[in-house]
């Protein structure tokens, strides 16, 4: 059964224990940044923070209002970074649903970086590889390692306020609709954000308000140039063993009739 | 004699040719021997830039390869392969540059071969399967100083490489100028090229090397001639013009 996580923003305080827990069960060394007269730190997702939350100032008919929303990645169902992945270091779970990222199998080609809707992973440069050039991807990967054991993702476990919820993806879709009805009696563009983008995300969002407040893609849709590369992908490998086998193949027909041929005229001859 | 020849095997023979032409290759790039027999089909700038141009080829596709080659990828990931990537883009470009610089005449000649496609194609292209699986030769209608096998490898080259500098450009210093749509389909076409274009080198390559009907097009491109059998058989059209001319 496909799992899921909800996140309820308006439940959300910003203590970002989230932030903390992920980093520290996935190993991730802290970033060092500078004060940009926020309390939004680090200021971006990058190989090494997978997940942050998005503060942010929205002022609506005169009141100014603080929101807060986890950013991570969404776990897609018709995820564009697995059509794109060369490597296949990004896989999409085929029972629990969500997409993982094996850091080893990974070339760096960084096509995921590019065709992701939500522009979620990363591909950062790493100064004390070789040629100071070496280069670093990252994602959320669900905490598979502790989902696929019986554990939640160590950032729903942190989480003090019950903003960020884990369990089956269906459960989560009701209780998030029966939320969202409790919402709209006092925020109207109240909405669930997950349940059908991109044939279902695994990771979903109670809003009270519009998505676009919050910077989320309204309908995101699966880039045409994805399903292109994919289908590319698998094309160009067939039609290159076809070529040197049908080449080299019609090379060794060709020697063995001209040598035949070679020594019919030779027995002509003689 | 027949029998030495049984005896001798198929790699034998070549790994003996192979040994051959490096010898006949070194000697001919350096004396560019005039006395040579045979007749003259590339000159030796022409072959230089063929063999330059192969090897930054060769470099690029196999680092570029590497990307996509799951358990190789992380060869990739310290960024060596991406430099050399990008070093033998530009020497491409630098080698392609002043080649045109320094022999325009003959730049444009091989542009405008490539775009001309002549009337004995249509006969080439009925007798092709047959003659290239050993068929008999005289079915082959003579051809010009480029068969449409070639010619078409030539104009491959063309706009292939023309795509990969574009694209590539777009993928080296367009990050945040295009939008990423045009990115994206410049990621797709970058790669599109690639599989035309590879497909295109592996028949091009084993043809060369390989292929029996071929046997003196791999010499041809490291001492610039044939022999004036193989060009009356190959290339029986251009071999009547190169003859009036003298």
């Amino acid at each position: 059964m496909a799992k899921a996580m909800l996140n309820d923003v308006t439940k959300c305080i910003g203590c970002r224990a989230c932030q903390v827990a992920c980093k520290e069960w996935n190993d991730l060394p802290a970033e060092q940044t500078t004060n940009r007269g926020t309390y939004e730190n680090p200021p971006d997702l990058s190989a090494d923070t997978w997940t942050k939350i998005i503060f942010k100032e929205y002022s609506e008919d005169g009141t100014l209002r603080w929101l807060f929303r986890k950013e991570q990645c969404m776990h897609c169902t018709d995820a564009a970074c697995v059509n794109v992945c060369p490597t296949g270091a990004l896989q999409r779970h085929p029972t629990l649903g969500f997409v993982t990222y094996v850091r080893h199998k990974c070339s760096g080609c960084g096509y995921c970086v590019e065709f992701c809707p939500f522009d979620i992973p990363r591909m950062d440069r790493e100064s004390n590889k070789l040629l100071g050039t070496g280069l670093m991807g990252g994602k959320c990967d669900f905490c598979f390692d502790r989902v696929s054991n019986g554990l939640e993702p160590a950032c729903a476990k942190a989480c003090p306020t019950g903003a960020i919820k884990f369990g089956e993806w269906e459960d989560l879709v009701i209780e998030g609709k029966q939320r969202v009805q409790v919402l709209k009696e006092t925020h109207p563009d109240a909405n669930l954000y997950g349940e059908y983008e991109l044939d279902g995300l695994h990771m979903l969002y109670v809003l009270d308000e519009r998505p676009e407040v919050y910077d989320l893609p309204v309908d995101p849709q699966m880039p045409a140039a994805a399903t292109a590369l994919n289908v590319g992908k698998w094309t160009g490998v067939g039609l290159g063993l076809l070529a040197g086998a049908g080449m080299f193949g019609a090379a060794m027909l060709a020697r063995a009739r001209m040598i035949e041929r070679k020594k019919k005229e030779e027995s002509a001859e003689s | 004699m027949q029998k030495a020849e049984k005896e001798k095997g198929f790699w034998a023979s070549i790994f003996e040719s192979i040994g051959d032409i490096i010898a006949t290759f070194i000697h001919d790039a350096l004396f560019d021997d005039p006395g040579r027999p045979g007749v003259r089909r590339f000159s030796l700038q022409a072959r230089a830039f063929h063999w330059i141009v192969a090897g930054l080829v060769i470099l690029m596709g196999l680092t570029g390869l590497i990307l996509f080659v799951p358990g190789w990828g992380a060869i990739a990931l310290t960024g060596w392969t991406r430099i050399i990537h990008r070093i033998c883009a530009y020497a491409f470009g630098i080698v392609l540059v002043l080649y045109f610089i320094t022999y325009p005449k003959a730049g444009l000649a091989f542009i405008k071969e490539a775009f001309t496609w002549k009337k004995e194609a249509i006969g080439w292209v009925k007798a092709a399967t047959d003659y290239y699986t050993g068929g008999d030769e005289s079915k082959m209608p003579p051809q010009g100083h480029i068969n449409p096998g070639q010619n078409l490898w030539q104009l491959i080259t063309i706009v292939c490489g023309v795509i990969f500098f574009v694209t590539g450009a777009i993928l080296c210093f367009g990050k945040g100028a295009v939008s990423p749509g045009v990115f994206q389909w410049s990621l797709f076409t970058h790669a599109l090229a690639f599989i035309i274009g590879g497909c295109m080198f592996i028949v091009h390559v084993l043809l060369g090397t390989v292929h029996p009907r071929m046997s003196e097009s791999l010499r041809s491109m490291i001492t610039g001639k044939v022999s004036e059998e193989y060009a009356k058989s190959h290339y029986g059209k251009w071999y009547e013009e190169i003859s009036k001319q003298q």
